[in-house]
């Protein structure tokens, strides 16, 4: 008896839309297993997908699931923790979705540091809409929007979630879905916002156009990209520049967003006085 | 429609289900020890499909299940399934099946 998918799965929806050796795939299979080892109950999970191939996400996974508009995910997934703070919450969008349409969704779900899991699936181009440049398109890279080499600087996502304060941010690859079960897991047991950055491969849209024609020669290219944390450390700035580091980045104790926001009820309610600046440590 | 076939078929290492599978060669790429390789398939888009070659090398790292994206290939759990060691020869085999591009070393041709 193998690891049983039927129960967390919409079976009838089987085998799924996405390409032939499509990261999400390995991606969703790693969620359902890091669920399952969490033990929670699908009647208590909820799935927040946007628009892209991540969007298919919540089509195949057989919880609460909502599928939303194109990068308003954290918009959404804010509003079902705050009206119901005992679901766990899974968000899970592209780069596109969470970095370029839904930037700002994503970098104020960090700051309020809500109890959301945001899974961003990075697969380094627009790959639903075949082949435009993404926020995290390497620059030199081909692409039909860039038709003459892609010229835009690159985002890094995990930089910028650990500077819009988000309490846990970790990046892994599915190359090894071990290493992100686990990741996954340590960022679902975190209380506060989980950003876990997962490199994925698009051999489709962006290798076949940039001399990857295959799920293995992307895969190689992610792998020679990506480097532990702590071998990164000891790298010279030259060689860290081209070298994206994986593992936990960031994990810290913050107030989270409904803690706080119970305040506001007991307020309202008249349990208590009014907020006021002496309720919290940091002023400014 | 498709369903998974999580039980096994009786007493295998590695199963597949072959309506989910589309071909994609992650799973061949990931195996140390040469269990798995394609066949050719005319009624599969890619032309070609797994087949599980040699079960009798499977050391059970779940590699393949893990890495399919596609949830077609199945690991037996290790207290029900005894699984060999990882040899020599299967590692050459493995070497072989992967510069045969990812085809069993029964299947004649070039993919």
């Amino acid at each position: 008896m193998a690891f049983n998918y039927d129960k967390y799965l919409r079976v009838n929806k089987m085998p799924t839309l996405w390409c032939w050796g499509c990261g999400d795939g390995v991606i969703l299979k790693a969620t359902i297993r890091a669920i399952e080892k969490m033990g929670w109950d699908m009647d208590n999970v909820c799935v927040i997908s946007g628009i892209g191939c991540s969007g298919r996400f919540s089509s195949y996974i057989n919880c609460n699931t909502i599928h939303t508009t194109h990068g308003r995910t954290i918009a959404y997934a804010t509003g079902v923790k705050l009206a119901n703070p005992g679901v766990n919450v899974i968000v899970v969008a592209g780069d596109g979705d969470s970095l370029a349409i839904g930037g700002n969704h994503t970098i104020h779900g960090c700051r309020r540091n809500i109890d959301l899991n945001f899974i961003l699936i990075n697969n380094f181009i627009y790959g639903l809409t075949n082949s435009q440049i993404s926020p995290t398109t390497p620059q030199g890279m081909w692409c039909v929007s860039a038709q003459n080499g892609n010229i835009d600087p690159t985002f890094n996502a995990c930089n910028l979630a650990i500077g819009a304060g988000a309490s846990f941010v970790a990046r892994e690859s599915m190359i090894d879905p071990k290493k992100l079960e686990k990741i996954l897991v340590k960022g679902f047991s975190h209380k506060g916002f989980s950003f876990i950055e997962v490199n994925s491969n698009c051999h489709i849209n962006l290798g076949r156009k940039n001399k990857m024609n295959s799920a293995m020669e992307n895969l190689a290219w992610i792998d020679s990209i990506t480097i532990p944390v702590k071998k990164w450390e000891a790298l010279s700035p030259e060689e860290q520049l081209n070298k994206l580091p994986t593992g936990v980045l960031r994990e810290v104790e913050q107030a989270e967003y409904c803690d706080l926001y119970d305040m506001v009820i007991a307020a309202a309610q008249g349990k208590r006085g009014k907020i006021t600046q002496d309720d919290f440590a940091k002023k400014i | 429609m498709g369903t998974f076939k999580t039980e096994n078929p009786g007493n295998q290492p590695v199963w597949v289900n072959t309506s989910n599978c589309k071909a994609c060669d992650i799973c061949v790429s990931v195996c140390p020890s040469g269990v798995l390789g394609m066949r050719y398939e005319v009624t599969s888009t890619l032309g070609a499909m797994i087949s599980v070659e040699h079960p009798e090398a499977c050391i059970g790292c779940s590699e393949c299940e893990l890495s399919c994206p596609d949830f077609a290939i199945y690991v037996a759990d290790k207290k029900d399934y005894k699984f060999a060691k990882l040899t020599d020869e299967s590692k050459e085999r493995q070497a072989a099946i992967i510069a045969n591009n990812y085809m069993s070393l029964s299947e004649q041709g070039v993919k």
